[in-house]
């Protein structure tokens, strides 16, 4: 078995990278931190209102490849970052695109939950204001409480808009930045890891919460857990070593790998 | 010279006894083949402790008493005639034995005063021999009580810890025992000059024009000649103080967010230790910058708008004082805008902000208690300058808010008062105190404060 795939391992990945109505391209994309190669030319799309994670054992590059997305490598001075990626068939690398907006359109929720040190309110209101999404106040109250309704939050905060959002726990901040950015309507949201500093029930939340957006927004999420991959995403895509191994149907990807590398991570031998 | 010798010698001991220490745990592993509770290099460590502290301690206490109880004792050898004269002190006469002491005789000194230095010299001779003798018997005994407890049950690593502990707790109680001490001789000499002005006249006076006059004052019907009004003064250090901030505070903050959001790494580490090189250079250097080049520079330029700058004025103080605080107010600064979590900035950029509107919105905000505390912290320093005021503000106790008039501050008054001859009984004199005091107090509280900014909003972010 260890000889079918190893030489061939090296450049191609394993199942269809490629997907029919595709939102975000990725093509022949390498990252460099100094002279460290994380990421090796990695093709892979992603669907519009798809739900597809990122696994792999740590030091992978997932996160890294994430980070490409929205172009939040720029600002690690040493990163460079080669290759192609595009949203709707344009260039995010190219020299005329500004990040700013770029940001908005692809939004971030992070690894700890990091709200402002602000009120639960100002959180929620601050990307509408940077970006003048709003008319007037009234309008703005209005988009507060639609994304924090739609980030299943409004029931448990709607009586204290404004105390400080660092007050929350931890599941509740978490779904408060997950407000946030749904604050700015994108049309992506990745996600780093979400529920890694969460307790179960806290994830159990976040994670329904992921399904139910899956209906609107493309969602990329890096985990490190193979059920929460299982449990939300459709799509499934293994890295190891800055290598994209393998892309398929989340389902056959845990029951039926095709990559000997695939199947020694999910059956534990690797991670 | 001889406190030298002594010195060494003690320490010579304790350091025999280290090594008697070291020796004695080996051999007690050798000969039982026994293990030790500690290293046996601890077991040395211990026995120099007990034997170089105690010694250490009696002759510090020596050195310090032995001059006031010679002043006590010396007193039975002055003349019962000087001691009833009018303009007796003893005080003077005491400065008078010390310095024939030292061989310092100017003209020719009464007899009984030579008398009196040569039975204080035999003093010293006695005291030096009683001092050598407990401080090496005490180094010695010590440490070889020390030497004698050593045995394989001495815990002696958790002794030494707690010797250690005890040197650095003493070390801190002289620092707080000083700043009390220093607090209260302010205290007492203030004490003397409330007793001769009032308060109110002090805390709320306008005009400031202290005279010698001699403690006489009240009732002698001088009353109106001298007039002790602090406000002149307080008003005058904060007008200074107001326009340091005016410039510290825009350019050490800009300077800080530069430093720590937008310059490189290289870029920092050259450009941070030259910031903080303003800080190291004496605040006299700055005195003369301000008096020969700044303030002249205003004269001319003002002239130009037809503004009459006075050749000492508070704006070309305020200027230069304002550089000299920047780098308090950057480095602080830098350093509080630095731990604001990485994760912040990235959920702005992650939002689409600028890096403008990361700085604005979200980092500063998260840094604000810092910064407000480092202000407060240049402040009380901008209140406390002297050497600046006293060289470019002027001694003109103006009150004004005209930045381009001489003004003084209350810290150029207390060096302008103490310096040179001065008759110690004098409400001028004593009010330097009174300043110092009032001073003390304004900039301890600010200090106060702003710790209690920091505290207050230091969870903000976790």
């Amino acid at each position: 078995m260890n000889n079918r795939n190893d030489l061939k391992s090296l450049e191609l990945t394993v199942g269809d990278v490629f997907s029919k109505n595709a939102r975000l391209k990725a093509r022949n994309v390498n990252v460099f931190y100094g002279n460290n190669k994380a990421i090796d030319n990695v093709t892979i799309d992603i669907g519009s209102k798809e739900v597809i994670s990122f696994i792999g054992p740590s030091g992978c590059g997932k996160s890294t490849f994430l980070r490409c997305f929205n172009r939040m490598n720029d600002t690690i001075d040493s990163c460079v970052v080669q290759g192609e990626i595009t949203i709707d068939d344009e260039n995010i690398y190219d020299k005329k695109i500004d990040v700013v907006p770029l940001r908005a359109r692809i939004g971030m929720v992070f690894q700890k939950p990091n709200p402002f040190p602000k009120s639960i309110y100002d959180n929620v209101a601050y990307g509408p204001r940077i970006h003048g999404l709003s008319e007037n106040k009234e309008h703005l109250d209005v988009i507060v409480e639609e994304s924090l309704k739609r980030a299943g939050l409004w029931q448990e905060v709607s009586d204290r808009l404004q105390s400080p959002g660092t007050g929350l726990s931890g599941g509740q901040q978490q779904r408060l930045c997950i407000a946030r950015a749904i604050a700015v309507s994108p049309e992506v949201i990745l996600m780093d890891e979400p529920c890694s500093a969460l307790d179960p029930i806290a994830t159990a939340k976040i994670e329904d919460l992921i399904h139910e957006l899956g209906n609107d927004y493309s969602i990329v999420i890096v985990t490190h857990s193979m059920q929460q991959a299982a449990r939300v995403s459709k799509r499934t895509a293994y890295f190891h070593l800055g290598k994209l191994i393998e892309v398929g149907k989340t389902k056959e990807i845990f029951t039926r790998p095709q990559h000997h590398q695939t199947e020694a991570y999910i059956s534990g031998k690797i991670g | 010279m001889f406190n030298f010798y002594l010195l060494s010698s003690v320490l010579l001991i304790s350091l025999i006894f280290f090594f008697l220490g070291n020796n004695r745990a080996k051999n007690l592993v050798k000969l039982n083949q026994k293990n030790l509770h500690s290293l046996t290099h601890y077991y040395g460590v211990y026995s120099l402790l007990v034997s170089l502290l105690p010694a250490l301690g009696i002759f510090f206490i020596f050195t310090i008493c032995d001059d006031l109880i010679f002043a006590e004792l010396i007193k039975k050898y002055i003349p019962k005639e000087v001691v009833a004269s009018k303009d007796y002190n003893f005080t003077i006469v005491l400065a008078q034995i010390n310095n024939s002491v030292e061989g310092l005789i100017f003209g020719t000194p009464p007899k009984w005063v030579t008398n009196a230095a040569e039975i204080w010299i035999s003093w010293i001779h006695k005291s030096q021999i009683i001092t050598v003798i407990i401080c090496i018997s005490t180094a010695l005994i010590s440490g070889f009580l020390g030497y004698k407890k050593i045995s394989g049950n001495f815990r002696s690593r958790n002794a030494v810890e707690k010797i250690v502990m005890s040197i650095l707790a003493v070390s801190s109680v002289i620092a707080i025992l000083t700043t009390i001490a220093i607090i209260f001789s302010v205290v007492f000499e203030s004490i003397r000059f409330f007793a001769l002005i009032p308060y109110d006249e002090f805390l709320f006076g306008t005009v400031w024009n202290p005279q010698f006059e001699g403690a006489e004052r009240a009732g002698s019907g001088q009353e109106g000649l001298s007039q002790y009004g602090a406000i002149p003064l307080f008003a005058g250090t904060f007008l200074i103080s107001i326009i340091a901030l005016c410039v510290s505070v825009p350019v050490g903050l800009f300077s800080a967010i530069y430093l720590s959001e937008y310059a490189t790494s290289k870029e920092r580490v050259f450009f941070k230790p030259l910031l903080e090189i303003l800080a190291g250079i004496p605040t006299v250097v700055y005195g003369f910058f301000a008096a020969l080049t700044v303030a002249p520079f205003l004269r001319s330029s003002g002239s130009i708008f037809g503004l009459d700058v006075a050749s000492e004025s508070a704006l070309a103080a305020g200027l230069v004082m304002g550089i000299m605080i920047i780098p308090f107010i950057s480095s602080l600064s830098d350093d509080v805008i630095n731990a604001v979590p990485q994760s912040l900035r990235d959920a702005g950029y992650g939002l689409g902000s600028t890096k403008n509107e990361t700085v604005i919105k979200i980092v500063l905000p998260a840094a604000l208690p810092g910064i407000v505390a480092s202000i407060i912290l240049a402040v009380s320093r901008a209140v406390g300058e002297t050497m600046i005021v006293v060289m470019a503000a002027g001694l003109a106790a103006n009150l004004t808010a005209n930045p381009l008039e001489a003004v003084t501050t209350v810290t150029s008054q207390i060096v302008t008062i103490l310096v040179g001859d001065q008759e110690f009984e004098s409400a001028k004199t004593l009010s330097a105190f009174a300043l110092a005091l009032t001073l003390i107090v304004i900039t301890l509280a600010m200090n106060f404060y702003a710790l209690h900014v920091v505290k207050k909003y230091r969870e903000q972010y976790e």
